[in-house]
């Protein structure tokens, strides 16, 4: 049965960005930059309540803070202060609420984009994100053997003059564009639970990095299917359905390699 | 000559690691590089591939110069999913815009036929033997066809039979021309395959570099060769 029109917008969204966390997430986990990706979501709060408080359009002022927060992640990284980044993310966490503190309509559209309850895109919300996104896990998918010899093989990388640093900054560009508009449209519950349940469900099934690729961004579909379905039929918010479904996909997945593993 | 060390220092910042009087690498020569941890040997094959510049002093490589370098089996991270042809198509991709190994590919399979290691090229890499895992990575390295070879403790972790099978490669790539600068702890490794070795030794006194005997064969259990030290 097709949802009602209403939803499209929504649903091409969040199908967009299972794809594009899909891609993303399966190399966020990889490349062991999990902290990274749940520091990014709380960055853009900051650019989002600066827009709430002082009535800015919704983007750019997110944009600037997560361009301003992975721009002193790399600074960070070359001068080897790992400590930053979980500062970083209480960073984002605390400074986004004390922007809108005493503004009572505003607390709620900002808890709105932490839980994601009350998700609501419009066409226009869905056609600024949709090729962006798909742009970035495009790109993050054609450099698989790129990221591939950097994990590997650094030194092979910088013999062949490839400048770690340089597609670190790419990578960390590619993510924060999923995170930012993934956030901005769909909220942090929702791009967290697409970018790291699709990956990690579909990695210890893949043999090669393109099928991990393949099978994160089909898993990551099939969770918003779903987690929508469960939605509408329990009257759930839609993020934490697609949440909890993707959780339940993961641990089914885990007891369905059992065997394999014994 | 391929490359050239002249009076040379080498560090870090303001810290200087090693010192060389003069080094030169030719081809289808085997520059064994031993010592005690934390002597510079890393330093050393930094300065050799062109990634860490002498503090003072002259570093010349022949123009248009091919490097390449064998990663350690214990710095490779298993939890990346790779079929062993991945593994092996690494090198290759360093050298394409993309990462694409496209045309490459065919001569990754002849290297991996050579060492014998072609049926496995479809197996995950990381189910592989240790002995296996690194033959796999030793095709790859060589199908990009290089002039010099960067081996940093290549047999850590192997078994006997696995190293034996490993230095044998080796010594047929140098016999065909290929250079090969090697850093070990195992002495019998350097008598098998390295016509010089550089011997370092840490510097008695704190924030003096380490200095350099070279042996001209075998393993450098005795100090023979040029006393570079300044």
């Amino acid at each position: 049965m097709l949802p009602d029109p209403f939803f499209y917008p929504l649903l091409f969204t969040a199908a967009a960005l299972a794809i594009a966390a899909g891609v993303t997430g399966t190399f966020v986990l990889l490349r062991r930059e999990a902290l990274v990706a749940m520091a990014v979501p709380q960055v853009v709060a900051i650019g989002a309540a600066l827009s709430l408080r002082y009535a800015w359009p919704k983007l750019p002022p997110a944009l600037i803070a997560v361009a301003l927060a992975l721009a002193l992640l790399a600074w960070a990284r070359h001068r080897k202060l790992d400590s930053l980044l979980p500062c970083l993310y209480v960073a984002g966490v605390s400074i986004s609420f004390l922007i809108i503190a005493n503004s009572g309509a505003h607390v709620n559209e900002m808890q709105n984009l932490f839980v994601g309850i009350d998700v609501a895109v419009t066409p226009d919300d869905a056609r600024l994100v949709i090729v962006p996104v798909l742009i970035a896990a495009l790109l993050c998918a054609l450099f698989w053997r790129r990221w591939l010899l950097l994990a590997q093989s650094p030194t092979t990388a910088q013999l062949a003059r490839l400048h770690p640093i340089a597609w670190q900054v790419l990578f960390l560009s590619m993510l924060g564009v999923v995170l930012l508009l993934g956030t901005n449209a769909l909220g942090v519950v929702m791009i967290l639970a697409l970018l790291f349940l699709p990956a990690a469900t579909a990695l210890p099934w893949a043999r090669r990095i393109p099928t991990a690729l393949a099978l994160a961004a089909v898993i990551g579909l099939i969770d918003v299917y779903l987690g929508f379905q469960l939605s509408n039929r329990m009257e759930w918010p839609f993020s934490h359905s697609v949440g909890g479904v993707g959780f339940a996909i993961l641990m089914l997945s885990h007891l369905a390699a059992l065997p394999f593993r014994a | 000559m391929l490359i050239e060390l002249t009076n040379c220092t080498l560090g870090y910042a303001k810290r200087p690691v090693v010192h060389i009087d003069h080094l030169a690498l030719h081809p289808a020569r085997c520059l064994g590089i031993f010592g005690p941890n934390g002597s510079g040997k890393t330093t050393l094959l930094r300065a050799i591939a062109g990634l860490l510049k002498p503090q003072t002093g002259t570093l010349r490589r022949a123009p248009n110069l091919r490097l390449a370098y064998l990663p350690q089996l214990r710095t490779i991270d298993p939890s990346w999913p790779m079929s062993a042809l991945d593994a092996a198509s690494m090198a290759s991709s360093s050298l394409s815009l993309l990462g694409w190994v496209g045309r490459r590919k065919n001569a990754i399979l002849q290297r991996l036929r050579t060492l014998a290691v072609d049926d496995l090229a479809r197996r995950p890499f990381r189910t592989l033997s240790g002995g296996q895992q690194q033959r796999i990575l030793l095709a790859g390295v060589l199908a990009t066809d290089p002039q010099i070879l960067l081996l940093d403790e290549p047999t850590d972790g192997l078994d006997l039979r696995s190293r034996d099978l490993l230095v044998e490669t080796l010594r047929q790539s140098r016999q065909a021309g290929l250079s090969i600068v090697l850093i070990t702890h195992d002495p019998d490794e350097l008598a098998l395959l390295a016509d010089e070795v550089a011997h370092l030794h840490a510097a008695p006194d704190a924030g003096e570099p380490s200095h350099i005997e070279f042996a001209t064969s075998g393993a450098p259990t005795q100090h023979s060769g040029l006393e570079t030290q300044d």
